[in-house]
This record gives C-alpha cells, sequence and structure tokens, in this order.
C-alpha cells in the first residue's frame, strides 16, 4: 500500500491533484466545500483559542455572562502566577514542570536506548518467532493503565518506588519501548541492509556497520520517535497521579488537574498554565510533522 | 519486512524458551507475592501505640508535614505553624501538603497501602479514622493523651468525633475507648442568607428557609433560592443529603445492629430525600448538580444565591471583597451577608465538619515524636486562642468561648452555637464505600437520573451489601 | 523482581575498533549474540514492567487480598470473576462504556473522514489545514478536560453563554443523564477527530490519480467513482484507525476523571472509572485485579483484530 504520508501532510501545494468534479459542477461545490472546511476549522479551533484568550483575562471578565469575546483587558498575571508563588518564589506549578521535564526526559533517552538496537536487530536478524514477539511487544502498549497501575503499585511499594521519580520514568519507559521499536523497525526497513553486509566484505564487524553505516542514516527517525514518546510520557496522567504524591515529585498534569477542587477555581490560572503545558508539545509535534502518521499510530501504520 | 523468512514460526526451541520464562515468572511472582504477605502480616495487628511520653526531640532541621486538601484552613495552618511552633522548637518547618478535595482520601490511603508516606500527620476526617485504625495506619494515642492531654478542657464530643474508634454516639464520648487523634479544625454547615433580599432574621424552620427561598427568587430574578453541595465526589451530596435526614428525624443506620436497610430509608429518611430532591432542588440554578464547596462560595460572591449552606471554614473568600461582587469593603459585604446556624425541623441536628490530627506510622521516629510535640503544644489553652484569631476553629471550650474566636469571624457564633448539636456519618473502615455510594446515589436523584424513592432505596440495599460483605467470598467492593 | 537496570545494554561504540579487523570466522554466532545482546534488554523490561505485573494480578483475581488492609491473601477461586460478570453495577459500566466507545468513535470516523476528503480535494493549503486541525489530538487529556469542563459550564461557560444569545436556553452539559455522555462523547471527539482525520488523508492522497482518470473517462458519476474507487483504497487504513481508537476509547479514564468524575450518579463511569473506584476506593485489590484482567481480554481481542487487518494491509 504505497500511502504517502510525508506528502499528505507537508505544508504548501503538494502535488497536482485537481478535484476530478470541478469540472462540471464549477465554483459553487468549491465554495460550499471551502465554507465548510472553515466551520470545521473553527469549530476545532475555538476551545484552544478560548483557553488562550482566558488565560490573558481578568478573573472577573472570566466569569462574564454574556462571555466577553474582544472587549476584556488584558492581563498577564496568570502567566506569572503559573511560574511565581504568591509570596514570591517558585510556585508547586513551576516546580511539577520541571518535575515533568526530567521523567520526560529521561524516560524518553531510556526508551531509546533500548529501543533503537531492538528495532535494529528485530529488521536485520532472522530472530526466532520474530512475528510473536513483535506482536506481544505492541500489545504490551494496549494495557489498560487504570489496570496495570494496580500491580505495579504493590510493586513499587515493596521496593520503595512510589512517590518517586524514578518509578515514573520506569513505568514510562516501559510504555515507550513498544512504540520505539515498532517504529524504529520501519526507519531500519528502509535503510537497505546492502550497506552493512558491503562495509562487512571490506571487514568491518556487523556491529561496527551498524554503526558507521546505518546509525547515521537513521538519525533523523530516532528524533521523530524520541519525540513522540516524549510527548506521550509529558501528556501521561493516570500513572502520574496514582504513583506520585508530594509536590516534590508530582508531574505537571496532576499539578494541573489539582487547581481545581478547592474553595475557589482559578480558571484563569488553568487556562494559563495549560497554554505553558501545551506550548511545548505543539512545537514539537510541529517538527515532526512529516511522521505523524506513524507516530500516532505507533508505527504500525506507515506505508 | 526484509528479513522475515519466517523462519519457523512457533518452531520447537521458540516454544520452549517462552515455557521456560513463563515458569521462571511464574516463580518470581509467587516468592514476590509471599514475600508481600509476609510482610503484611506484620502489619496486619491493629494500630501502633505511641509513647506515653514524647521521645526525646532532636536538634537537627526537621521538617513536620501534614497532609489535608487544598483550602484557605490549609494556608493558614502552614503559616500559624511556622509562625508560632517556631518559637518553641527553631529547628522544626511545618510543610502542609495540599491535594485537591476529591482526591483527599485515595492520596492519603494510597500512601497508607504504600506503607510510606510523605506526611508525618494525617488530617483525617472524622470518618476516616476507622478504616486508618483497623489497617494500623496511625498510631494509637491513648496513653500518650492520658500523660499530656488535658481531656476535660473539650467538649467530649468533639474529642470522641476527631480521635476515638471505635465511634461515639451522638453527642457522647466513651471514656473508655482508645483515642487516634486530637481535634486540629472543628466545623459544621453554616447558613448564608442575603440580608438585604430576605430580611435580617434568618429563617428558623426548614420549612421556613423553603419558602424563604421561594420567595426571593421569585422576586429577584437572575438570583437563584438555594445553593448546596450537589457533587458526586468526596462526601459533598451524602453530607447534603445526611443533613436534611438529620433535620427531618431520620437515621443514617442503627450502629449497634449494624443495620442501613430499613433505618435510612425509613419514612423520615424518605421524606427528607423528597424535600431535598422535590423542593429543594428546583430553587438551585441549573445545571449547579456538581456544585461543591467552590461553586456555592463563587454564586453567593457573585450574588446570585438568597440562602447557601458551606462548611465554616471554606467560608473566610466571602468577606474578601477581591472575590466579590457584593461590595467593595469587608463591611459592605456583610451588610448583605448574614451567618446563621442551620434551621431545624423535627431535630435541630447539624453536620459535623472539621478534622483531626492523626500520626502516621509509617513515619521516623524523630518525625513522629516531633508530631507529638506538636500535638501537645496545638492543644494548650493559650495556643488555642492564637490558633483561633488566626483563623482557625478550636474545640477547647475555653478557646470556642474566647472573645479571639468569637470575633474573628461572623461566623464563628454560629460554630459555638453548633457544637451541641452535631452528628456524624459512619466512622466504619468501609466508611470510603459507603459514602461513595451515598454521593453518587444522591446525586443521581438530584440531577434526574434517579427517582428519589428508588435511589434511596439503592444506598440502603447497597450499603448493607457492603456492611454485610465480609462473609462474602470474592467480589467485595463491586 | 528483576530490576531493569539500563546499564546492562551493550553499548555499540564500545566493542568496536577502529579499523577494520578481519572478516571473523564466527559471523552467524555473533549475529545471533548480537541480537540477543539487542532485543534482550528490552525484553527483559517489558518482562519486569508489563508482563510481570500483569501476572501478579492475575495472581491476585483469584485471592481477597486488599492493598491496604494486609493480611493474607486468602484464595477464593473464580469467586471474583463470577461476582464482576454477574454484578449490575458491572453490567452498567459495560453498557455505558459501549454506548461511549460506539459514540465516539462513530462520530469522530464520519467526522474525520469528511475533513479529510474536504482536505484532499483542495490543491492550496493542505498542509496548513492539516496542521492546525491536528492541535487538539497533542492536548494532554487533562487539560481538554478541564478546559471543556469550563466551556459547558451551565452558568458561566461559554457554550450556554453562546447557545444564550442565539436565543436558546441554557443546557446542563455535564449533571444529566443524557447530555453527560453526550459532552463526554463530543469533547473525545474533539479531541480525537483529527486522529481519524490524519489517517484517512494519508489514505486519500494515496489513491493513484489514473484510477481517478481512467473513471473520468468512464463518464463515472462522482458517487460512483467515490464508491468504488475511493472508498476502497482507503477502508483497509480506515479499519485501523477505527480499532486503534476503540481500544483507546476503551480504556478512557482521565476525561471522565476530570469531566464528570462519573456524574450524574454513575451514568459516565466507564469500566476503567468503575475500576480505579474498586481498587482505590474501597481497596479491593483481588476484585479490581479480576476486572482488571477482564478489561485486558477484551483488549486483547480488540487488538489481535487490528494485528490482523494489520498484517492484511502489510501483506496487500
Amino acid at each position: 500500500m504505497a500511502v504517502s504520508v510525508n506528502e499528505a501532510v507537508s505544508p504548501g501545494p503538494v502535488r497536482d491533484h485537481p478535484p476530478p468534479a470541478r469540472r462540471r459542477s464549477g465554483r459553487g461545490r468549491t465554495v460550499l466545500e471551502v465554507a465548510l472546511l472553515t466551520v470545521l476549522a473553527v469549530v476545532m479551533l475555538f476551545p484552544v483559542l478560548w483557553m488562550i484568550e482566558t488565560s490573558i483575562k481578568e478573573n472577573r471578565d472570566v466569569y462574564a455572562v454574556p462571555a466577553k469575546f474582544f472587549d476584556f483587558k488584558v492581563t498577564l498575571d496568570h502567566y506569572r502566577d503559573v511560574f511565581v508563588a504568591s509570596g514570591g518564589g517558585r510556585s508547586t506549578l513551576s516546580v511539577s514542570f520541571l518535575n515533568s521535564v526530567i521523567v520526560a526526559g529521561v524516560s524518553t533517552v531510556l526508551a531509546t536506548v533500548l529501543g533503537v538496537p531492538a528495532a535494529w536487530a528485530y529488521s536485520r536478524f532472522a530472530v526466532r518467532a520474530k512475528k510473536d514477539q513483535l506482536f506481544f511487544i505492541l500489545s504490551t502498549r494496549f494495557m489498560p493503565p487504570v489496570v496495570v497501575v494496580i500491580p505495579i503499585f504493590l510493586m513499587y511499594r515493596q521496593v520503595g518506588l512510589i512517590d518517586n521519580a524514578l518509578g515514573l520514568i520506569l513505568i514510562y519507559t516501559a510504555f515507550n519501548v513498544p512504540f520505539t521499536i515498532w517504529m524504529m523497525k520501519g526507519f531500519v526497513d528502509e535503510v537497505p541492509a546492502e550497506y552493512e553486509d558491503a562495509a562487512m566484505l571490506d571487514g568491518y564487524t556487523r556491529l561496527q556497520a551498524f554503526r558507521k553505516f546505518t546509525l547515521p542514516l537513521l538519525v533523523p527517525g530516532i528524533a521523530a520517535t524520541a519525540v513522540f514518546a516524549l510527548i506521550f510520557s509529558w501528556n501521561e496522567f493516570v500513572f502520574a497521579i496514582f504513583l506520585t504524591s508530594s509536590d516534590d515529585v508530582r508531574t505537571a498534569p496532576p499539578a494541573i488537574a489539582g487547581l481545581i477542587g478547592g474553595t475557589t477555581v482559578d480558571w484563569g490560572l488553568v487556562a494559563a498554565s495549560s497554554v505553558v503545558f501545551a506550548l511545548p508539545v505543539l512545537v514539537f509535534a510541529y517538527l515532526v510533522r512529516k511522521h505523524l502518521v506513524a507516530g500516532v499510530t505507533l508505527g504500525a501504520v506507515r506505508r | 519486512m526484509r528479513y522475515s523468512k519466517r523462519t519457523g514460526r512457533l518452531s520447537v526451541p521458540g516454544r520452549k524458551v517462552r515455557l521456560a520464562t513463563a515458569a521462571m515468572l511464574l516463580v518470581t511472582m509467587t516468592t514476590a507475592a509471599a514475600c508481600s504477605d509476609g510482610q503484611d502480616d506484620g502489619a496486619k495487628a491493629s494500630a501502633p501505640k505511641a509513647p506515653a511520653t514524647i521521645p526525646e526531640l532532636t536538634k537537627d532541621p526537621l521538617t513536620l508535614s501534614f497532609i489535608w486538601f487544598e483550602w484557605p484552613p490549609a494556608q493558614a495552618l502552614e503559616a500559624f505553624a511556622n509562625e508560632e511552633y517556631k518559637k518553641e522548637r527553631p529547628n522544626a518547618t511545618i510543610k502542609v501538603n495540599t491535594v485537591p478535595n476529591a482526591n483527599w482520601h485515595d492520596a492519603m490511603f494510597t500512601q497508607f497501602a504504600a506503607r510510606k508516606t510523605d506526611f508525618d500527620i494525617a488530617i483525617l476526617d472524622s470518618q476516616h479514622i476507622g478504616e486508618a485504625v483497623t489497617n494500623g495506619n496511625i498510631l494509637d494515642l491513648t496513653d500518650f493523651v492520658k500523660t499530656n492531654i488535658d481531656v476535660k478542657a473539650y467538649n467530649p464530643y468533639l474529642l470522641a468525633a476527631y480521635g476515638q474508634f471505635p465511634q461515639a454516639e451522638t453527642g457522647k464520648r466513651d471514656e473508655n475507648a482508645s483515642l487516634y487523634g486530637l481535634p486540629l479544625l472543628g466545623d459544621t454547615w453554616t447558613m448564608i442568607y442575603r440580608k438585604d433580599l430576605i430580611g435580617d432574621k434568618p429563617p428558623q424552620t426548614w420549612d421556613e428557609m423553603i419558602s424563604a427561598a421561594e420567595k426571593c427568587q421569585a422576586d429577584n430574578p437572575g438570583v437563584s433560592g438555594l445553593a448546596f453541595h450537589q457533587a458526586n465526589g468526596s462526601d459533598a451530596a451524602a453530607v447534603t443529603y445526611n443533613t436534611v435526614n438529620g433535620v427531618y428525624g431520620g437515621n443514617l443506620w442503627d450502629a449497634k445492629t449494624r443495620k442501613i436497610q430499613g433505618v435510612i430509608n425509613d419514612p423520615a429518611g424518605q421524606e427528607a430525600m423528597d424535600v431535598l430532591v422535590n423542593k429543594m432542588k428546583p430553587l438551585t440554578a441549573k445545571g449547579s448538580g456538581n456544585w461543591f464547596i467552590d461553586e456555592v462560595n463563587a454564586a453567593v460572591a457573585q450574588g446570585k444565591a438568597c440562602i447557601a449552606f458551606n462548611w465554616i471554614a471554606a467560608s473566610g473568600g466571602l468577606l474578601d471583597p477581591k472575590q466579590s461582587t457584593l461590595g467593595t469593603t469587608r463591611n459592605q459585604i456583610l451588610d448583605k451577608l448574614g451567618f446563621a446556624t442551620l434551621p431545624s425541623q423535627k431535630t435541630n441536628l447539624v453536620p459535623l465538619g472539621g478534622m483531626g490530627m492523626h500520626v502516621s506510622a509509617y513515619s521516623s521516629p524523630a518525625n513522629q515524636a516531633e508530631a507529638l510535640n506538636f500535638m501537645k503544644w496545638f492543644e494548650r489553652a493559650d495556643v488555642q486562642k492564637k490558633w483561633a484569631a488566626a483563623g482557625g476553629v478550636p474545640s477547647r471550650t475555653d478557646a470556642l468561648e474566647s472573645p479571639e474566636f468569637l470575633n474573628a469571624g461572623p461566623f464563628n457564633r454560629v460554630y459555638a452555637d453548633s457544637v451541641p448539636r452535631m452528628r456524624d456519618m459512619w466512622n466504619v473502615p468501609e466508611y470510603a464505600r459507603l459514602v461513595d455510594i451515598e454521593n453518587t446515589n444522591v446525586n443521581a436523584a438530584l440531577n434526574g437520573a434517579k427517582k428519589p424513592k428508588e435511589a434511596l432505596d439503592d444506598i440502603a440495599k447497597e450499603q448493607q451489601s457492603v456492611l454485610d460483605s465480609s462473609s462474602r467470598k470474592g467480589g467485595g467492593g463491586l | 523482581m528483576s530490576d531493569p537496570a539500563p546499564s546492562t545494554i551493550d553499548r555499540p561504540g564500545q566493542v568496536a575498533s577502529a579499523t577494520p579487523p578481519a572478516p571473523g570466522r564466527s559471523r552467524r554466532l555473533s549475529d545471533r549474540g548480537l541480537a540477543v545482546a539487542f532485543i534482550s534488554p528490552a525484553l527483559l523490561l517489558l518482562l519486569a514492567m508489563s508482563v510481570f505485573p500483569l501476572l501478579w494480578a492475575l495472581y491476585l483475581s483469584f485471592t481477597d487480598y486488599s492493598a491496604t488492609r494486609g493480611g493474607p491473601a486468602n484464595f477464593v477461586g473464580f469467586g471474583n470473576y463470577t461476582a464482576i460478570l454477574t454484578s449490575a453495577q458491572v453490567h452498567l459500566r459495560a453498557l455505558t462504556t459501549v454506548i461511549y466507545v460506539v459514540g465516539a468513535v462513530g462520530l469522530q470516523t464520519v467526522l474525520g473522514f469528511t475533513i479529510a476528503y474536504l482536505i484532499s480535494r483542495r490543491t492550496h493549503g493542505r498542509g496548513l489545514l492539516t496542521t492546525l486541525f491536528l492541535v487538539p489530538m497533542m492536548l494532554s487529556p487533562v487539560v481538554v478536560g478541564l478546559f471543556w469542563r469550563f466551556m459547558l459550564d451551565a452558568q458561566f461557560g461559554v457554550v450556554n453563554s453562546m447557545l444564550g444569545s442565539l436565543g436558546l436556553g441554557q443546557v446542563e452539559w455535564l449533571t444529566r443523564q443524557r447530555t453527560a455522555l453526550i459532552s463526554l462523547i463530543v469533547v473525545d471527539t474533539w479531541q480525537w477527530t483529527p486522529f481519524i482525520m490524519l489517517i484517512a488523508l494519508a489514505g486519500l492522497t494515496a489513491v493513484p490519480k489514473y484510477l481517478y482518470e481512467a473513471a473520468s473517462i468512464d463518464r463515472a458519476s462522482e458517487w460512483f467513482r467515490f464508491r468504488t474507487i475511493t472508498l476502497p483504497l482507503v477502508w483497509p487504513l480506515l479499519l485501523i484507525a477505527v480499532l486503534f481508537r476503540a481500544i483507546e476509547a476503551f480504556r478512557l479514564f482521565d476525561l471522565v476523571y476530570i469531566l464528570t468524575s462519573g456524574g450524574p450518579g454513575v451514568s459516565t463511569e466507564t469500566l476503567s472509572f468503575h475500576v480505579y473506584k474498586v481498587a482505590f476506593l474501597g481497596f479491593n485489590t483481588g476484585t479490581a485485579s479480576a476486572y482488571g484482567i477482564l478489561m485486558v481480554l477484551v483488549v486483547i481481542v480488540l487488538t489481535q483484530l487490528y494485528l490482523r487487518y494489520l498484517n492484511k494491509l502489510k501483506e496487500d
């Protein structure tokens, strides 16, 4: 199946693909279609815009009925509150953002270090029951987190990993390794094995051939895979809320969720922290837009 | 798939390897499970005892951690303790960890279950005590209290409510029962009413309250008659029903025979549910079916409710002009807002709120000693008065009657008057399940997902089966 | 418990020397060794973090173990399983979950495919449009849940505010039995329509142009072309997307937790949410484990379907 993912999402005019209907039904239909697309785009994007707008509104405008779309006073106070505690100093939210960076970053590095060599081995060698192994690997990724968290909780209790960044890092790594293997295997498959064979005829060992000739070609793929692993770990909520409890360890998603449920809810702050939290993901997603289809299907669908 | 030469999928060696792996895993699993059981056996005995006298305190810097939910008293406690306790113990720092209210029980008890807590003092709701004591999660303070605390200085019921297990009957304390905690913050519901809309004099009976709300709602478009807790999380909707149930002469259960079926859904209980769903709910704002503390506060502060019910300890923000549209100064707001004890009907019962301090069994000995020292200090008469002045609600009778307390907020008089009228929920290990059943069913009735009678009967049936489930094999907790 | 220490991994760099040595005699052997060395660390981690916990849960599912109450885990046979499978409470949650999965996945498939189709017919700005449409998918469920909760608030939410200016009354989005489940479906659809769109778009752009050209020579009607050319070619990919979403939707927890916490009553409690309550509210760990194992079985069936179609797709 020759699905060209890159062309589907790369910006700019893609290729000459004249809508076959244009000749007959003319402009009216095109206008209708564009209008429909516009409406759909507005509906899809409105919540995001509303979130950004709420984050720069004063609290009394946030609750205004009817809602204020344009005529409100702009304030950046909520953004300040995300990072600075009311008494000065670092806010607990900013600490949680830092924790998220550490947990997501380290687990991504680990998953890459474990997953890339395994993907290469699965691609190059005749491993026993390879298909079964690969399917087993993928299916671990589909376990409901709420179910996995019960035995993980008991296990971590034995080894003291509850409320510990290492505990989160390990479980995120375990959830990202299947993805990394599947995604990377596709990238390795694309690099002709003949390169390595040729190198080995020159006297290089298999390992050296991998390192010197294949690995450099895989770097863009590794980067894309790592970004997806990073996004998953960054956004993860279920493990985080059940396996961590203290402010020092808590990552951003449970911390943001904790902003509601007090005696007052500061929706401006919720919006501002959501924007700050979502921004890196959007930037990263934009960087790997060429690999999105493979990325969101755990590398299962590529071409 | 370049190399997929199908080299013997499911070849014999492959199967062997997998069988071996499975066997290995099974062995590891059983050993790990066995060792976990061993450890649990050690902790199975009920609550470990705290020493009668406070052990020698450390001179090293030490952080004494609490866990509470996110609300103003938590910040007040941290500020107060760091200010005052530091004078006695300069090397100690107080930290109050907070979690969202809906997550409060889970956050504490998952840590208890982990046998490792990031807090030394758990601020448990009175009803959590049973679960914590039975699991051995908190220290038995009976001996410590005997030698260190002047129990006579307290209203006996408050002491019982925040520390005693098995539970005290309403208004009574069993002198022979063990104590597992000491009062931290007293609380009950206050009625918040708009003096400018329904008059200065608060309604005295539940019926009067409903008709005043009805009239006020009709007279003031855009303002709803009532605002109260209806959410299905925490204990929100359950406390609301329990309050009405008490006022209409119902009972939650018969503690002696452990009967809920036929007690909570007796005629008085039915009437209470009917009043709540058919008379009170129609007077609330549309979409208020998931309201809890903050939404009720917001409705009052925005001038959208004639009469509201909320926990006293959560009401301080109502007087803050920055959060209110009712006035630009505290006095302007107080011209419009009145605070009163709950109206009575067949009885004058009010819900017991507030929490005690309980020492985690998994905290280090040095921190446990510091925790005991803190509790002894906190229950001193002078400290209780200072706590009252700092916005806390004390439990010592002398502090409750002190001008420091009564003048600190307009609702403090309400609390002092409510103390003899309090009733608590079930204080049993199964509390979390019981309250969830009640919360979800009352919430369903309030939002039209169930008929009131059906909801009440379901509560009785499901709660009874939780209490009786110890005899059943498997499937507990469904 | 085996500690999945990352240090066991063979760093490629350590073995390699700078100059190419003589070709190894034992190349087959070293290949196998290399494969084992490269694959086993990842597999060990998965065994330790996925398989082992699952086996542990399997063991606990036959006991009445409780994580807080401690004490020995008494063997109860299939007691937990029969209790779960016969419980009316569980049936209720299963029904809710099925409605939710079918509703949400169905809606996002139709919408996602429509958007993809519309985009595929545009010549200009396709990249930009696609990128914009993809934003919701990248957000954390926490952010999505919180924000929709704010927007759907009956009193000051922007959705009711807009309905109000159109002269329509307030809708209780999150506190009525029907609307709450619908809201859940709508929010999930909002977030995941881009997913279906993305994959459908990949399929649509892959339809070879000459097929359309051949069809237009035959003067085939547009609907005919769509039905006979476009759909059959996109269908397998779309099915993959649908299955993938179904698995994800079946596991849904976070959105319920934040948006409705299962309310009103328990009418938006999904199976995942119910497992959470059994596991962390009542701490009936044995029951929760059995419940979880049953859910995993459902996921395994769905996954098998997913993989089967995937295989078919790859073989074509």
